[in-house]
């Protein structure tokens, strides 16, 4: 994995992060309007960089949930995440 | 149902590998207060929950356990990786070794198989969410534990995500079980 | 729904309180770290970034 892979992959990570934690505050205060604009705008910010890295480096989630890009099923492409070096 | 992201919720790294720490780090795989128990808990607990706030909760919180027994076995994975079987016999993996190679499997640091007695469905709301805050609490000790048994700086820095974790998650439960009693004095159950 | 400003005065106020019960109090979302900063925590609530002194640092 090149360090741009890792870049990108790592930014990905601090956002969906984000949205980990803000959703974990939301299940408990589902009318908080400050946690639900930036619950939004963090699962935007993430959407994008996904679609980019996915046209770049293959699917990040399976089951339909990412339209394969070329005549390959990049899928099953190693490195799996426990392989990297982060 | 679940759908599998191809990446971790955190950038776990090892600096080197280290039999000795693969071998307690297990704890967290499938030791009493580990991420699967933690995960299968809080799972199946959650049919039984009175609201949809604590129904959220609860699936919430096991889906991100599931991410952590991912972090914990790419640790464990990572210390083992290349090393020689003579020294996974003198530092204490032989009698893993014999049974699983350098396959992760779920039991404790003694090698104690992962048992469905480590966690509890009381059908209880009550017992059930102080149950979920006792284990995020052990969960906190065993992590506090690890970081004081390792010198890897990569380890510790996974190990403090992971306890902080244990931290945010016991406020939920909290707030939770909060939430939860006003809905039954609501309903004048108690 | 719960009017969560409301609920968060009133769960400040002990004597809504039952004996024998446990409680925690409401977190209320002031500020957040960065997402960078968030994922190094552990957390992106200030507030509940409470870091571990381990035992060479603080002593046995």
């Amino acid at each position: 994995m090149d360090a741009n892979q890792v870049a990108l992959i790592k930014k990905i990570m601090e956002l969906d992060f984000a949205c980990i934690d803000l959703n974990l505050y939301l299940d408990t205060h589902p009318d908080d309007q400050k946690a639900l604009r930036d619950y939004n705008y963090y699962s935007q910010q993430s959407k994008s960089l996904k679609a980019q890295y996915e046209q770049l480096y293959g699917p990040l989630m399976s089951f339909g949930e990412t339209p394969s890009q070329c005549n390959r099923f990049r899928w099953v492409d190693d490195p799996w995440p426990w392989e990297i070096q982060y | 149902m679940w759908v599998y992201e191809k990446k971790l919720e955190y950038p776990a790294n090892v600096c080197k590998p280290d039999v000795k720490m693969a071998k307690f780090l297990i704890a967290q795989y499938g030791g009493p207060d580990g991420e699967l128990a933690a995960a299968l808990r809080y799972q199946t607990q959650r049919y039984t929950m009175p609201t949809g706030q604590a129904k959220g909760t609860l699936t919430d919180i096991s889906t991100e356990e599931f991410a952590h027994l991912e972090i914990i076995a790419t640790m464990v994975f990572k210390l083992l990786k290349g090393v020689p079987v003579e020294e996974l016999k003198r530092e204490g993996l032989g009698e893993q070794y014999t049974e699983h190679d350098r396959a992760l499997f779920y039991s404790d640091t003694t090698g104690m198989l992962w048992t469905a007695a480590y966690i509890q469905a009381k059908g209880d709301v009550i017992a059930d969410l102080h149950e979920d805050m006792a284990a995020e609490e052990k969960a906190r000790a065993t992590y506090e534990h690890l970081i004081n048994l390792t010198d890897d700086p990569c380890v510790k820095d996974t190990l403090r995500f992971l306890r902080e974790r244990e931290i945010v998650h016991f406020q939920r439960f909290g707030e939770t079980l909060d939430l939860v009693q006003e809905h039954l004095r609501s309903k004048k159950i108690f | 729904m719960y009017d969560y400003n409301n609920l968060y005065i009133q769960t400040y106020d002990m004597s809504q309180k039952g004996l024998a019960e446990a409680y925690i109090p409401m977190q209320r979302y002031v500020s957040s770290y960065p997402p960078e900063q968030g994922l190094k925590r552990g957390t992106i609530f200030p507030e509940l970034d409470k870091p571990y002194m381990e035992e060479k640092v603080r002593g046995y």
